[in-house]
């Protein structure tokens, strides 16, 4: 969260001479982020992160609070100006309030009823700072709860008294169904259990700590206000302000956890401004409802325990020096010491590792020396992927793949709904789905490529999601790939490649299936197991293959078993056969193969019509083959053809 | 003697090819292959060899002649064509189609690659995750404030007893307690890298994109001890004369925690218009929670750590200074983009 505050109004409660470029510097290194400090005219507007722990520095006095301990460490002059002591007139009697308030819902309530509001328009050194803060100044008595929140740093409200007929105000939760018309006149639905006040009768009056009800807000015929300021449970506050969405700033601070000790410092602060700025006088005493005042919290730690966690050693004056600049009470037994924690802080300080902190960031990270850690190094994973994954990759780069990334979120479309994993908050149809195939999205990512004419081939390594009962989804890595504008044996002549240097043993086997062109799908198998697919897909015609990344890495080899480089020349001839139209190239390679041991390689160099040309090596380690000999395996091998699928020899 | 005619070879063709003017062919002609020529003189040792010897010098000698011949005709050819004086070098090569390796594989590689060298295990952590070790173990109850931070997709899945619901990781930080349970005990460094999901799109968010995580515990881990991984990491990803710097932050899991800062690649730290004061955010960081190195099943009187958890692209676009204007370009299958990488 944000705060913007202007520059003079942070030196009403800090006296420095740091420039406000030192100071948004010297503050972003040791406590809140100083995201930006623009210029005002004559002023300057700081834009300030505080992180959700740090509730209490979502003030002017917040901030001024910790420049005053950290602007010093860097050798600036800065003091905390105390708040205003102020003189007020309470009446000897005062007009009638009950609180009836409820320990479990609010730790204190406080307030006050102020008459005869005499200006309704705000000054303009008010407006200034408020819409410089991103304030919408309305009027003056309005204006002032949001100055005192953005100032002081408690959620204040003001009431119309006269429209508190019964001058009680219950403090309940809500029942069910229960709706409110909030002051911006929208009716919610409170969800069971919100925090509300009741005037008594049944009727809510407000929602404490989010906003005001239109049946009780201030307007312009309003005599006599009820300053009103209420300490709530944060984490109701939440729910209520999550579930009807209200997020008001009063909301966001009170959702953290503010300290109900300012609750005393805002009312005082809010009674000094009614009734310097509206005229108004006090008709009331102060009510205070505050059952469990705070009582500091402590942490016992030791020094050496500072030291571990800093990597240095700490003196312990500066150690002591830190923490009591920052309010807290320090009280050592030897090295020991405990820590007694300010109301202001009870938010977030809890740990010993708290305390590490506060003592690190105004010591000084920066301050801190930088080294490696020595020690034992951990056992790697003996079984990491992550080697093959990208030795994968660059096999496929070496190929000309080009790598894609793309969305695991998808579209109903593109999984079967029934066996996949579906989300529950998606942003929009398109991405409701976890994916189970790389395909879809491979798909697309061509066709996103339609207006490129060359060959291309895209790749992708990225998990599936496999929906298991009561468990975790198995994520499977996944390769997959997808060609376009090219032909059939070069799309397959890559994913042959691939796996020839992966050192993978491979057959193919042709088996149809949905969304292939038919007769064009093939299995790819290894010691009999499918490890992949490929094929030409129906939807745009493309060549696609995928692969499981487990079921590659299980049988790749990084070396391949050397074979021994033949002494004696190979015969080398080339056949042209005439086959006909039913008959597999494939099935006549293997038959050539298997035919002979005396033949080391078969390729298919040549297709014209029917007439195949096939170059056939032949190859003895032991001797060079004579003419017979070829001959011999070379008759042997034609007649089994000839046998077998009826070929002719051109 | 082969050797001889070897050498002899070699050095007629060296002679030919510096040849200029092609009256010098013909003296080159004469002083090799000519009948007192170098070629002949050496043969006259032939009539010594045994017979078998003597067929296959005289084959050798052949094939050296021919050769010769050959160079000397081609020679002869170019010079009359005059082929050195038109031939156009300036004539583009042919490229053969090149692959590319995606950016988030190549910046992956490169953070990996730097913290190996520290010591480091690269695991990868599952992307749908447990409530439990997403936010529980991370010191996140349900309905924390601090939860907001992370805009998270939930599965349309019943909700397991322990575990919680199952969720899109929004974050790395997940595998912290699944890896100190995994090492059962320290030294724990690991540098967790995957994919992570966000239920927000715009111009610098991405609904999916990659994060690593660091993770070291020990006996005696320090803030030093993270800032020194710190520089070390910058040093050697983004160069030697990068450093940086770690302010105040907050995060659940980690107390204390920080913001990490590193000098502006474009300034070096002396402060320009693209970054703050001379210095651009990298991420978040912190000294690891005790309530999460319980959960993570080590005992947090014995052991500390330190934890940071990054966005793989752009700590990888603020390295190479990219400046892709649209980050969701980068899961875009566009090949004028891919292919420049």
């Amino acid at each position: 969260m944000n705060i913007q505050i202007l520059h003079s109004w942070l030196l009403e409660y800090l006296d420095t001479n740091a420039s406000p470029a030192k100071i948004g510097e010297y503050l972003s290194l040791c406590g809140p982020s100083v995201e930006k400090i623009e210029k005002k005219g004559n002023d300057w507007l700081y834009d300030i992160e505080v992180t959700t722990n740090r509730v209490d520095m979502m003030s002017v006095y917040g901030i001024a609070r910790e420049a005053a301990v950290i602007l010093p460490q860097f050798g600036a002059k800065a003091t905390l100006k105390p708040f205003h002591s102020i003189k007020s007139q309470f009446p000897k009697t005062s007009l009638p309030l009950t609180i009836k308030s409820n320990d479990k819902l609010v730790k204190r309530t406080m307030g006050v009823i102020l008459t005869d509001i005499k200006n309704w328009k705000t000054p303009d050194w008010m407006k200034t700072r408020l819409e410089a803060s991103g304030i919408r100044s309305l009027n003056a008595v309005i204006d002032i709860t949001n100055y005192v929140m953005t100032e002081v740093g408690h959620p204040t409200h003001v009431f119309d008294y006269d429209l508190i007929k019964s001058h009680t105000l219950l403090i309940r939760e809500s029942k069910k169904q229960e709706k409110v018309i909030t002051l911006d006149n929208k009716v919610y639905t409170l969800p069971i259990g919100s925090i509300v006040i009741d005037d008594g009768t049944g009727t809510i009056i407000d929602l404490p700590g989010i906003m005001g009800t239109k049946n009780t807000v201030v307007n312009d015929d309003t005599k006599q206000v009820l300053f009103f300021i209420d300490n709530n449970d944060p984490i109701k506050i939440r729910k209520t302000s999550m579930t009807t969405g209200i997020r008001t700033v009063a909301a966001t601070l009170n959702e953290k956890g503010v300290d109900a000790e300012l609750a005393r410092i805002a009312m005082l602060r809010g009674i000094e401004l009614f009734q310097e700025v509206t005229g108004a006088t006090l008709a009331s005493k102060i009510y205070d409802h505050y059952s469990k005042p705070y009582t500091a919290k402590t942490i016992t730690l030791s020094k050496s325990f500072i030291d571990e966690r800093l990597g240095v050693e700490v003196s312990k004056n500066r150690v002591e020096q830190i923490l009591t600049d920052l309010d807290f009470g320090v009280k050592w037994n030897k090295d020991n010491f405990t820590v007694s924690v300010p109301s202001i802080r009870a938010q977030d300080v809890a740990i010993a590792e708290d305390v590490v902190e506060e003592v690190a960031r105004i010591y000084g990270y920066h301050n801190l020396p930088s080294e490696l850690m020595t020690g034992k190094i951990p056992e790697p994973l003996s079984d990491a992927p992550f080697p093959f994954e990208i030795h994968t990759k660059r096999i496929l780069q070496g190929l000309s793949g080009v790598e894609t990334y793309t969305m695991s979120l998808v579209s109903g479309k593109e999984v079967d709904p029934k066996s996949a994993l579906k989300i529950r908050n998606p942003l929009g149809s398109d991405n409701e789905y976890m994916r189970t195939s790389l395909a879809p999205s491979l798909m697309k990512a061509a066709k996103e490529n339609n207006g490129e004419k060359d060959p291309f081939h895209l790749f992708e390594m990225a998990n599936v999601y496999l929906p298991k009962k009561k468990d975790l989804p198995e994520e499977k890595m996944m390769l997959a790939g997808i060609f376009a504008n090219t032909g059939f044996r070069h799309a397959k002549g890559i994913v042959e490649s691939l796996l020839d240097q992966l050192h993978i043993e491979y057959v193919f086997e042709i088996e149809d299936a949905m969304y292939y062109v038919p007769n064009t799908r093939l299995k790819i198998l290894s010691s009999k197991k499918e490890i992949g697919r490929f094929g030409q897909l129906e939807n745009g015609g493309f060549y696609y293959y995928q692969f499981g990344i487990e079921d590659l890495r299980k049988i790749y080899k990084q070396m391949p078993t050397y074979v021994q480089i033949p002494k004696y020349p190979a015969q080398v001839e080339d056949i042209t056969l005439k086959l006909h139209e039913r008959i597999k190239v494939g099935d006549i390679i293997k038959t050539i193969y298997t035919n002979s041991s005396l033949v080391s390689s078969v390729e298919l160099t040549d297709m014209y019509e029917n007439a195949y040309t096939f170059r056939i090596s032949y190859q003895d380690l032991e001797k060079t083959l004579t003419d017979k000999e070829v001959e011999e395996v070379r008759t042997k091998i034609l007649g089994e053809l000839k046998k077998k699928f009826g070929v002719t020899i051109k | 003697m082969r050797e001889d005619i070897q050498t002899i070879k070699n050095e007629a063709l060296a002679q030919i090819m510096e040849v200029t003017d092609p009256s010098e062919l013909e003296t080159l002609r004469i002083a090799y292959l000519g009948r007192n020529g170098k070629l002949n003189e050496v043969m006259r040792g032939i009539k010594d060899l045994e017979p078998e010897e003597r067929r296959e010098m005289g084959q050798t000698m052949n094939e050296v002649k021919g050769a010769i011949e050959q160079e000397l005709i081609y020679r002869k050819e170019s010079l009359k064509n005059n082929t050195t004086s038109t031939f156009d070098a300036t004539v583009p090569g042919i490229k053969p189609q090149i692959g590319h390796l995606h950016l988030v594989t190549q910046a992956i590689e490169e953070i990996t690659d730097v913290f190996k060298q520290i010591g480091f295990t690269r695991v990868r952590y599952p992307e749908v995750e447990w409530d439990w070790y997403a936010f529980g173990a991370l010191n996140m109850e349900e309905g924390h404030p601090a939860r907001d931070d992370w805009e998270t997709f939930f599965m349309d899945t019943p909700t397991h007893k322990e575990n919680g619901e199952m969720v899109l990781t929004p974050h790395t930080s997940s595998g912290q307690t699944r890896e100190m349970k995994r090492l059962q005990t320290p030294p724990v460094r690991m540098i967790n890298i995957a994919k992570c999901y966000r239920r927000q799109i715009d111009s610098r968010h991405l609904t999916m994109f990659h994060q690593f995580e660091g993770l070291v515990v020990d006996k005696g881990i320090s803030i030093v001890h993270l800032k020194g991984t710190l520089d070390y990491f910058a040093r050697n990803f983004f160069g030697p004369n990068r450093k940086t710097r770690i302010r105040p932050y907050h995060f659940q899991f980690t107390e204390p925690s920080f913001e990490v800062d590193i000098t502006c690649g474009y300034c070096l730290g002396k402060g320009c218009k693209l970054c703050k004061e001379g210095w651009v955010e990298l991420g978040g960081a912190g000294m690891v929670h005790p309530i999460v190195l319980k959960n993570g099943g080590i005992d947090p009187t014995k052991y500390s750590g330190f934890a940071f958890g990054w966005g793989v692209e752009r700590t990888f676009t603020m390295k190479s200074e990219l400046s892709i204007p649209d980050i969701r370009m980068t899961y875009s299958s566009d090949l004028r983009f891919l292919r420049q990488f």
